[in-house]
């Protein structure tokens, strides 16, 4: 029985598509206060404006995150919702879960909080929503010793690392990016669960260039797969595709009418930088000008593969548009070894050596990329004691201006007469 | 020469009891010593926190630091 009218949210029953308003009215028949998030969202609507206050001193002894505190401003309108605190759970590594795991969560947010859930935050935290300041303490020792799960990162804390499967089920993993992902959460749980930075700051680990956890558009730090060497081919299996005895994309597009498979027009003549032609029936590649823009991989999986000299990528600045709008990351280290056996040493060397220098310079919530921009890339490559490389620029050969500094020079003053002895005008 | 940890701590405590915002960012505790890396003012900031001394605010994406007793408090009169 509706405990509010909401004729506004009701509307949103009407159309095809499955319902958020549907499901909470399922979920408040068993949790009253979803009543009152219904009835104070209705209010928002009339109203246009948030009744949510953000942000608070909530959290559990000893952590500095994890918690994000809320509370309506309504309360005496909405009791159910005067509380409705946002639980941040780090999700296990490639988001793989058992259901015996995800039903014992559920139970412990029925028993703790609201019931209702965000499956996943954009960062991959599982995300629990409702829950009131009492709660809190009960729910994170339940969570902690009964699940042996911790929370997650928010503030300007180190948010959760999050990674693609990678070598789990993916053959173009070109290095392990749960390992990676796993033992950068355990190293870095101060920097997780207390602040560190001037604003938050996010890892993301995809095992190749098709960066299914986009990593690229998202994370401050981005650690792409990619390969040094050449692209594997199997000349017979290139063949087959050829021929239409092996389906193009692993048959992900098969239900279409896309007639014959045609090498020249949906893979060279789509490769970005025109480095494959066939040579007779022999696919060539001139690896040297390859991208890793993957889509020669992705169609003919079963003919091409990544390189056997693997590694990663490090790209440096991705946010969302808060601040001067969305960002991509900047490449800044086109190839590093990302290896378990010296303990990840030359990745975290490198995401330290950012970190010292974002926490000296960075404005109070600007994100390394912002910082980046604001600097200037040259100072940030010179920080990282990196060397220009063509890589750093985005169109090297149409630019090809390179800013030397004094010393590297010699100095800027000339005798111009002694110039002009060699150098006639 | 960098002040020490304690020294650091009653630095950054006693600025955060006078600064005229009752809620400031680590970087606010930056000139406490300008000879200590940030890492370790974070350190000595976070520190006090646990022995209860001052307290975080998060807005969620952001958080801050604040004395205790001076952080802007939604479940109370007062701050805590």
């Amino acid at each position: 029985m509706s405990k509010h009218d909401t004729p506004l949210l009701d509307e949103l029953e009407s159309g095809p598509w499955p319902s958020f308003v549907t499901d909470m009215k399922r979920q408040a028949e068993k949790k009253p206060e979803v009543w009152d998030i219904l009835g104070q969202l209705e209010l928002s609507f009339k109203d246009k404006i948030t009744h949510w206050k953000h942000g608070g001193i909530v959290g559990v002894f000893g952590y500095g995150g994890g918690i994000v505190g809320r509370y309506s401003d309504v309360p005496d309108k909405f009791p159910g919702v005067e509380h409705f605190h946002t639980v941040r759970i780090n999700q296990p590594a490639s988001k793989y879960y058992s259901t015996e795991n995800l039903r014992a969560l559920m139970d412990l947010w029925e028993k703790y909080g609201s019931g209702m859930t965000n499956m996943h935050g954009s960062t991959g935290d599982m995300v629990l929503l409702g829950t009131r300041t009492e709660n809190l303490e009960p729910l994170f020792w339940d969570l902690t010793h009964d699940l042996k799960q911790d929370l997650g990162g928010s503030g300007s804390n180190l948010r959760t690392p999050s990674c693609c499967l990678g070598k789990s089920r993916c053959e173009w993993a070109c290095y392990d990016t749960q390992e990676t992902c796993y033992h950068l959460t355990m190293h870095y749980q101060d920097e997780i669960h207390r602040p560190a930075f001037p604003y938050k700051f996010k890892f993301k680990f995809s095992g190749c260039p098709n960066d299914c956890v986009a990593s690229i558009a998202r994370s401050d730090i981005a650690v792409i797969g990619t390969w040094k060497d050449d692209i594997r081919i199997d000349q017979a299996a290139v063949k087959e595709y050829v021929a239409g005895n092996y389906p193009s994309n692993a048959g992900a597009h098969a239900g279409g009418d896309w007639g014959a498979f045609d090498i020249e027009k949906e893979v060279i003549g789509l490769c970005p930088t025109g480095c494959m032609s066939m040579n007779g029936d022999e696919l060539v590649i001139d690896n040297a000008e390859c991208t890793r823009c993957m889509h020669c991989l992705n169609v003919m999986p079963r003919a091409l593969r990544p390189g056997k000299e693997q590694g990663a990528s490090i790209c440096v600045g991705a946010k969302a548009p808060i601040l001067d709008g969305a960002q991509f990351a900047t490449l800044i280290v086109p190839f590093m070894k990302v290896s378990a056996d010296n303990e990840f040493e030359e990745l975290i060397d490198f995401i330290e050596k950012v970190w010292d220098w974002w926490m000296e310079v960075g404005k109070n919530r600007e994100r390394v990329g912002e910082t980046m921009q604001r600097i200037g890339l040259p100072t940030f490559i010179n920080v990282m004691e990196l060397d220009p490389l063509p890589q750093h620029v985005k169109e090297p050969r149409s630019n090809p201006y390179v800013f030397w500094k004094e010393e590297e020079v010699g100095g800027w003053d000339r005798d111009i007469k002694e110039f002009r002895k060699r150098n006639a005008m | 020469m960098a002040l020490s940890k304690e020294e650091l701590k009653e630095k950054i405590l006693e600025k955060a009891m006078k600064a005229a915002k009752p809620q400031l960012y680590v970087k606010d505790f930056y000139k406490c010593d300008p000879e200590t890396k940030p890492r370790a003012i974070k350190n000595a900031a976070n520190e006090l926190v646990k022995e209860g001394k001052m307290t975080f605010w998060s807005s969620g994406s952001t958080t801050m630091y604040a004395a205790k007793g001076r952080a802007k408090d939604e479940e109370g009169e007062g701050g805590i």
